[in-house]
């Protein structure tokens, strides 16, 4: 299970990356496959999100590669879309063109990026809230709104950082499922850090427990099966097992 | 119910600036104060009106004095700001020069550039700058500084250069401050006007008000003065007018809550 198969599109081989002289995380491998969700789980503060930062290219890492496609992409951006806790929509811009902002980046006029975002609105349930402001929307509106962003960007690669992590309970369960339907419309694939055990098993294909300081890869878990919905998934008795290995690792 | 207290808050100062006015006029006209030291609010608006024209070529002079500093001084401060966010070691050595030259007192300053420049429109503009130059400059500097870090990272992620990143998010997010200290600006640049007319010019209220004064025509003085108020007000509600026409989300906020 550890093997990178062919259809691989993301691989770490080796990061290390320090801060201040220390080491934050050391020797992560990691690998992601086409259409494959993966989590990361850990507590908070481990440097999960040093990690993203390296695979992001925003940091240059002290050892170790990153690949994308078997092409090494260390230490550069725009190659895979990023998401984060905060929304950060840009509040002097409706939702279409807070969408655009990927496309207009890489340099397409904004209204082809307009027309392209606009066929996405309904994929991502906003037909109706195009031209409303990140001021008219709720918590959780405007995380899809910043999903929609991101997938605009790129779905090959999409690296989701906590992303509900600033939601309420329900509307967290909520955007869960939401953001699997999503995944299977636009076939992408997902390495996606979290803290909160239960949302790494309803989500994910496999999982990376990350751990210790400096943080390192403690074991790979492959989640046997995807249920249909995250109450079911509470009873059943198979991830009851998983769930608790998972916690006395932590 | 709202609706009654918005219009409530709206007369609250009403109210208070109209009982000032008749206190005022009721101490002049009472005989309490002698009316060649203090004319009254009715002595004052009869004065100007008679005096109408004449006021207005003044004012007219002051007023493009006053936007043409603004204007400078907004596209220096667009120009230092941006540099000084772009290079740390610029704002470093700049930043305290710009607060200790605030610690200057205009007034000052103002005889000296009359010396350097002579006596026309030049020095005016000049003071209305110096004055202007400051809070236009200081807000637009956090207002850039002051982005989410998270959010440069992100465009940065997805490629984003340098001027993309000033362009579409910095500057963008910057304009509430740009707009503040514009306002601030706006209500100083009359007033810098005036105080370079003060030492001496062919026109302007400043000039005006000096002349008036030498002929202890006090209703005039005063009829210079509520003309500089009124243009200032003006000038800030105008400024606050395009504000809200560039930034809709704003009004969408307030509305909101």
């Amino acid at each position: 299970m550890n093997t990178c198969h062919n259809k691989c599109v993301l691989k770490v081989v080796g990061v290390t990356q320090e801060y201040n002289h220390k080491n934050i995380i050391e020797d992560i491998h990691i690998h992601l496959n086409q259409g494959e969700f993966v989590s990361i789980l850990g507590p908070s503060g481990c440097g999960k999100s040093t990690l993203f930062n390296v695979i992001a290219g925003l940091l240059t890492p002290e050892a170790g590669k990153v690949f994308v496609n078997d092409k090494e992409v260390t230490g550069e951006t725009g190659v895979v879309s990023y998401m984060y806790q905060k929304d950060l929509l840009l509040p002097w811009r409706n939702v279409i063109d807070n969408g655009i902002l990927p496309l207009e980046i890489r340099g397409i006029p904004k209204k082809e990026a307009r027309e392209k975002v606009k066929t996405m609105l309904s994929v991502f349930q906003l037909e109706d809230d195009g031209e409303k402001y990140p001021i008219q929307l709720s918590g959780g509106m405007k995380q899809r709104v910043s999903l929609l962003r991101t997938t605009m960007f790129s779905k090959e690669i999409m690296l989701l950082d906590e992303p509900f992590g600033g939601l309420d309970a329900i509307t967290r369960l909520k955007m869960q499922e939401y953001l699997l339907t999503i995944l299977k419309k636009i076939k992408g694939s997902v390495l996606f850090i979290t803290h909160d055990i239960d949302e790494a098993i309803f989500l994910s294909d496999r999982i990376y427990i990350i751990n210790g300081s400096p943080a390192h890869i403690i074991e790979e878990i492959v989640v046997p099966v995807k249920h249909a919905s995250s109450e079911e998934m509470m009873t059943s008795g198979e991830l009851r097992q998983l769930r608790s290995d998972i916690l006395k690792r932590l | 119910m709202r609706k009654y207290q918005n219009i409530g808050d709206k007369l609250i100062p009403i109210i208070f600036i109209l009982a000032i006015l008749v206190l005022w006029e009721l101490v002049v006209n009472l005989g309490v104060v002698q009316r060649y030291i203090l004319p009254s609010p009715t002595d004052i608006v009869n004065a100007l009106l008679a005096n109408w024209s004449d006021i207005m070529m003044h004012t007219w002079v002051t007023f493009f004095e006053g936007m043409t500093g603004l204007l400078a001084a907004v596209f220096l401060s667009l120009i230092m700001a941006i540099v000084m966010d772009q290079f740390t070691v610029v704002k470093k050595a700049i930043y305290p020069v710009l607060v200790i030259s605030q610690t200057v007192p205009i007034i000052v300053i103002a005889p000296l550039l009359a010396m350097w420049f002579g006596f026309g429109i030049a020095p005016k503009i000049f003071v209305v700058v110096l004055v202007c130059f400051f809070p236009i400059t200081v807000n637009l500097i956090e207002g850039l500084q002051s982005v989410d870090g998270e959010l440069i990272n992100l465009v940065r992620s997805m490629g984003a250069t340098k001027s993309q990143i000033f362009a579409k998010i910095k500057f963008p997010s910057a304009l509430p401050y740009f707009f503040s200290g514009l306002k601030i600006a706006a209500t100083y640049s009359i007033m810098g006007a005036v105080i370079g007319e003060w030492l001496g010019g062919k026109a302007g209220l400043g000039v005006y008000m000096l002349r008036a004064r030498h002929a202890f025509a006090l209703d005039l003085v005063f009829a210079a003065i509520l003309v500089i108020v009124i243009v200032s007000i003006m000038l800030f509600y105008g400024i606050a007018g395009i504000q809200r026409a560039l930034m809709p989300w704003k009004k969408l906020k307030e509305e909101l809550e």
